[in-house]
C-alpha cells in the first residue's frame, strides 16, 4: 500500500492504530481508591500511560480569602487544584512550573464547572469542598483522566453526587480526504486519543457528560461541558462526533462503577469481619 | 424485606419508582418519577404503615461535629478581657480530623460570682480545657461554657515550661518551681485513682 502524505503514525493500515488499537477502543483502565490515609477520599487512574491523582478534603470550614465571601453564600464552594508534575512529559521535556500557569487555570475552572453539576452544593452550605488534582504521567486525553479520577475520589470521600461525571476524548485526523468524508460522517475520528494522536494536526473534542442509565437498553446521556482544541472542524461533523464520544462515556462509566463496586465488596467484607 | 446480604448501590443508580408508597430518603434523590443513589454503600428499607423509605448509607463514617451539650476537649488559644478563643480537638473520646473553633465567654467561666471573673486568672494561652458546648449562635463558632464543677483547665504548662499540678479549685502549682498561678481547675479525678477503682 502507498504511503500518504501527513503523519505515518496515523496511516489507516487495516484500521489498526500507531499504538494497536481500533478506532473505538479505549485505552486500558485501572483505578485504585482509596490510596491517602489522610485524604477524605482520594483515588489513583491510569488510561493507557496517563496517570493521575486526585484527592478530596471536606466539607470543612472554608478557610483563607474564600472564608470572607462565605458569610452570604448559601451554597457550598467546590476549590479545584490541577497541577502536572514537572517530570510528567516524555524524555527531556521538563515543566517549569506544576502549576499555576494559563492552561492549568483553564482546566481547573472546567474541572470545579463538572464538579459542580454532580455535587449538590445546597447540602453543604457555608462549606467548602477541595478537589487536588495531580499528572504524573502525560500520555494524551489527561484532563479527562483527571476528571474521571475526580469523580471516582469524591465516591471514596463519601460525599452524595448525582451521578458520574465521566470525560473522553475523540480526535479527527487531518488526513481524511474529502471521499472519506462524504462516505461515513465519523470517518477518521479516533476514541480516547494519546498522545501522539493529540498532537498531530487536527481537531481534539473533549466532553464531559453524565451517563444515565435510563434501563437495560437505553443510556441517556446530558453534556456537562464541551472542549475543542486544534483546527476548524466543520459543523455538519460534530453531531457525530459527540454522540460517539458520549457512547464512549458509558463504557467508561461501566468500567469506573465495577472498580466501585469491586471496592465496595472489600470494604463490606472487611467491616462484616470486624462486626 | 431485608435481605441477609446487603445490595450495594452506586451513585446515580436508579433504585425504584418514586409514588405514595416507596419514599426517598436519606443519601437518595426523586428525578422524574424514580429514586436514585447518592452514595456508594447500601441499601435500607424501612417500612412503616404500608410505605417504604428508601435509604442509601455510605461506608465511610461520617464526619463527627460538636452537637449542644457535648464534653469537649480544647486548647485555648487567645485570651482577652472578654471572650476566649479555643480550638476544639476532641469531641468526647473521639478525636477530630479537623480543626473546630469555639468561643469562651467571660460569663460562661463560672456559674458564682459572674460579675468578678476575671479572665487572665482563669485561663491562659496554650491551656487544655475541658468544656460543654453550648447551642450555636454564630456561624462558624461554637459557644463554650466551663460553669461547672469538672470543666476547666486540666493541663496547663507555667512559664518554665514544667507541667503544673492543680492544688485546689483556683490555683495550680509548677511541679519545677512551686509558683503558684490562678487557674480555673477542673474537678477531674485522676487517673490512678480512677485506674484503681477499677
Amino acid at each position: 500500500m502507498e504511503q500518504r502524505n501527513g503523519n505515518p503514525v496515523l496511516q489507516k493500515v487495516a484500521f489498526v492504530r500507531g499504538d494497536g488499537r481500533s478506532p473505538s477502543e479505549i485505552r486500558h483502565i485501572s483505578a485504585r481508591l482509596g490510596v491517602f490515609g489522610q485524604a477524605d477520599g482520594s483515588a489513583y487512574l491510569q488510561q493507557g500511560l496517563t496517570k493521575v491523582l486526585a484527592t478530596v478534603y471536606g466539607p470543612h470550614q472554608p478557610r483563607g480569602k474564600s472564608a470572607g465571601n462565605m458569610l452570604k453564600a448559601v451554597k457550598g464552594i467546590v476549590n479545584c487544584q490541577y497541577s502536572t508534575a514537572v517530570f510528567s512529559f516524555g524524555a527531556g521535556v521538563r515543566k517549569k512550573r506544576p502549576r499555576g500557569d494559563r492552561k492549568s487555570q483553564e482546566r481547573e475552572q472546567q474541572l470545579r464547572h463538572a464538579m459542580e453539576a454532580i455535587i449538590n452544593l445546597e447540602l453543604f452550605a457555608k462549606s467548602q469542598i477541595d478537589i487536588f488534582i495531580e499528572v504524573l504521567q502525560v500520555d494524551g486525553s489527561e484532563f479527562c483522566v483527571a476528571v474521571n479520577a475526580a469523580t471516582l475520589a469524591l465516591i471514596d470521600a463519601g460525599i452524595p453526587i448525582k451521578d458520574y461525571a465521566i470525560a473522553c476524548s475523540i480526535t479527527v485526523a487531518d488526513d481524511v480526504t474529502e471521499k472519506d468524508e462524504e462516505g461515513a460522517q465519523d470517518g477518521g475520528s479516533l476514541i480516547d486519543a494519546n498522545w501522539v494522536e493529540e498532537c498531530s494536526p487536527g481537531f481534539t473534542l473533549s466532553i464531559v457528560s453524565l451517563p444515565k442509565v435510563v434501563d437495560e437498553t437505553q443510556t441517556q446521556s446530558s453534556l456537562i461541558l464541551a472542549h475543542g482544541a486544534g483546527r476548524r472542524l466543520h459543523l455538519s461533523r460534530l453531531e457525530a462526533l459527540r454522540q460517539r464520544a458520549l457512547d464512549a462515556c458509558k463504557d467508561i462509566r461501566d468500567i469506573l462503577d465495577a472498580v466501585v463496586r469491586n471496592h465496595l465488596h472489600t470494604h463490606a467484607a472487611i467491616q462484616s469481619v470486624e462486626k | 424485606m431485608n435481605p441477609k446480604y446487603p445490595i450495594i448501590c452506586s451513585p446515580g443508580q436508579r433504585l425504584c419508582q418514586a409514588n405514595k408508597q416507596y419514599i426517598a430518603g436519606q443519601g437518595t434523590y426523586e428525578e422524574l418519577g424514580y429514586i436514585y443513589s447518592k452514595f456508594a454503600g447500601t441499601v435500607k428499607v424501612i417500612e412503616k404503615d404500608e410505605t417504604y423509605t428508601i435509604e442509601a448509607h455510605g461506608l465511610p463514617d461520617p464526619t463527627i461535629v460538636p452537637a449542644p451539650g457535648d464534653i469537649i476537649t480544647a486548647l485555648v488559644t487567645l485570651v482577652n478581657q472578654r471572650f476566649a478563643k479555643c480550638d476544639i480537638k476532641c469531641v468526647g473520646d473521639v478525636t477530630l480530623s479537623k480543626k473546630y473553633r469555639g468561643i469562651l465567654r467571660r460569663e460562661e467561666v463560672r456559674a458564682t460570682e459572674k460579675d468578678r471573673i476575671e479572665m487572665y486568672k482563669s485561663f491562659r494561652p496554650g491551656d487544655i480545657i475541658l468544656a460543654r458546648v453550648l447551642p450555636m449562635t454564630e456561624a462558624h463558632t461554637f459557644q463554650l461554657t466551663t460553669a461547672e464543677d469538672e470543666l476547666g483547665v486540666v493541663i496547663a504548662e507555667s512559664a518554665e515550661g514544667a507541667q503544673m499540678v492543680p492544688v485546689s479549685w483556683t490555683e495550680m502549682q509548677c511541679s519545677k518551681t512551686s509558683i503558684r498561678e490562678p487557674r480555673k481547675v477542673a474537678k477531674v479525678v485522676p487517673e490512678d485513682v480512677a485506674l484503681g477503682k477499677k
